[in-house]
């Protein structure tokens, strides 16, 4: 077999891309263990995939860390009984166990002073342990309270890093004089809605903000447009993400080179050909 | 600070096997957002997204003893799984809007029409390699790794032979690779 034809086919590619039948899949990873070539090549595919994953991660809501750690153990506590080992029955061999009786314990009369001190000691003993299980349930609490600190200051560390990020980025962007600032405000009567459009024309950059827009219902998306010769082109659909982080600017993947207008509408997810109900509108 | 920033995969794996609180922290500290991403290219219903989110993890968290360290990373291993899950997700949506609206035809036509609205409109304020690569290449790898389509339906679909779709896809995968080694 010649490894190099074999690498440029493009069927390690497919491999990785999940694009093979069963029985394709099962024969490159026979290949696979024949050819240590074939293996470090699959990897560098994988690599890029996992970069190509971590440079389109999405924060998943803050919500869901809780909710995924109840479902798993909910599923750990039904499985549970499945799982556990009955107990092991003695072992059958041994002679029938010995039965020792106990002595009547009328015989002996304890003396009151003896008595008086099994009292003391019980009562010395309930004590230390109610004081060490309070300071034990203290502790406890304590930690379960710094844990819960560490976690909230790790959380917005990491919120801290990402608007430096944001900040950085902003400061570049608003430095370009050649940047156009358009204020789209609300195109509907009694609904306070602003956006915002940094566009350099120069560059056919643009960058959008969304700025108090409420979140769209359930299955709808806001779409960005721009008017080019009184005909509504669009920009692409906005991530509900966008909305919920108000104020952050977002840089627009199309080139726009021309326009009289910027509009943001309300359409069904996924986005429209043509607007439907716009929001806010400004001219440049 | 937590004592411990990152673990390499032979230590991740250990910890997991252990299954506890800290675990999974970190497990989700660190790669719910990936998974998260990977999931969302595929099924674009935050609702959905994240019920196949909690479902991955599950899956990950009962598995674990199931990965092997021979077949390739964790990370790609989890990355699958999320995929995977997503996938059939998707299908099963698929399944029943075919049933639902038309006779018989094919699930390719559903996972077509849902991939031409996502061709057809970038979302904006995700940052996207692929969305780079020039679209008979994008639409390659999109079929493929976020859809679930094996070469053969990719090539029927698009009509193109097969031949094209896998030097396509090599050829999307160099330009992948090239960015990401920038």
């Amino acid at each position: 077999m010649n490894i190099q034809e074999y690498i440029e086919s493009g069927i390690l590619e497919a491999y990785v891309l999940g694009a093979l039948t069963e029985q394709e899949r099962a024969s490159v990873e026979a290949d696979m263990a024949l050819y240590p070539e074939l293996t470090r090549e699959v990897e560098a595919i994988e690599e890029a995939m996992q970069l190509h994953a971590d440079n389109t991660s999405v924060a998943p809501p803050a919500f869901m860390q809780e909710q995924i750690w109840n479902a798993i153990q909910s599923q750990a506590k039904t499985e549970e009984p499945a799982n556990r080992v009955e107990p092991l029955p003695m072992s059958r061999e041994t002679e029938e166990p010995k039965v020792i009786a106990f002595e009547s314990p009328k015989q002996l009369p304890k003396p009151a002073w003896q008595r008086a001190a099994v009292w003391a000691a019980i009562l010395v003993s309930v004590g230390t342990n109610f004081i060490l299980l309070s300071q034990r349930n203290k502790t406890n609490q304590d930690y379960k309270a710094l844990a819960a600190k560490v976690d909230s200051m790790n959380s917005s560390q990491s919120q801290m890093l990402a608007k430096v990020e944001a900040y950085d980025h902003e400061r570049a962007m608003l430095a370009d004089t050649a940047m156009k600032t358009v204020i789209m405000r609300s195109a509907q009567a009694g609904k306070q809605m602003t956006g915002m459009v940094f566009w350099s024309k120069a560059k056919g950059e643009s960058y959008v903000a969304i700025h108090n827009m409420p979140m769209p219902p359930q299955g709808k998306q806001y779409q960005l447009w721009v008017i080019q010769d009184g005909k509504p082109v669009s920009m692409g659909v906005i991530d509900n993400q966008l909305v919920a982080n108000a104020g952050t600017m977002y840089k627009v993947p199309m080139t726009v080179t021309a326009g009289q207008a910027f509009a943001i509408s309300l359409e069904k997810e996924g986005g429209n050909p043509t607007p439907t109900e716009v929001m806010v509108v400004g001219a440049i | 600070m937590p004592p411990v920033l990152t673990y390499s995969e032979e230590e991740l794996i250990a910890l997991l096997r252990q299954q506890s609180r800290e675990a999974f922290n970190y497990l989700y500290a660190n790669y719910s957002a990936g998974l998260y991403g990977v999931i969302r290219k595929v099924i674009s219903d935050e609702q959905t997204a994240q019920d196949v989110l909690q479902d991955v993890f599950v899956k990950i968290w009962n598995n674990i003893e199931q990965y092997n360290p021979g077949k390739g990373r964790i990370y790609t291993w989890m990355i699958n799984i999320a995929r995977n899950a997503a996938i059939d997700k998707l299908r099963s949506k698929g399944e029943i809007m075919k049933s639902k609206i038309h006779g018989g035809e094919e699930v390719v036509y559903n996972a077509q029409k849902d991939l031409k609205t996502e061709v057809a409109t970038d979302t904006i304020g995700l940052k996207d390699a692929v969305a780079e690569l020039k679209p008979e290449y994008q639409v390659i790898v999109n079929l493929a790794y976020y859809k679930g389509f094996t070469m053969d339906e990719i090539a029927k679909t698009l009509e193109i032979p097969l031949g094209t779709v896998k030097t396509r896809m090599r050829h999307a995968m160099q330009l992948l690779r090239q960015f990401y080694n920038k």
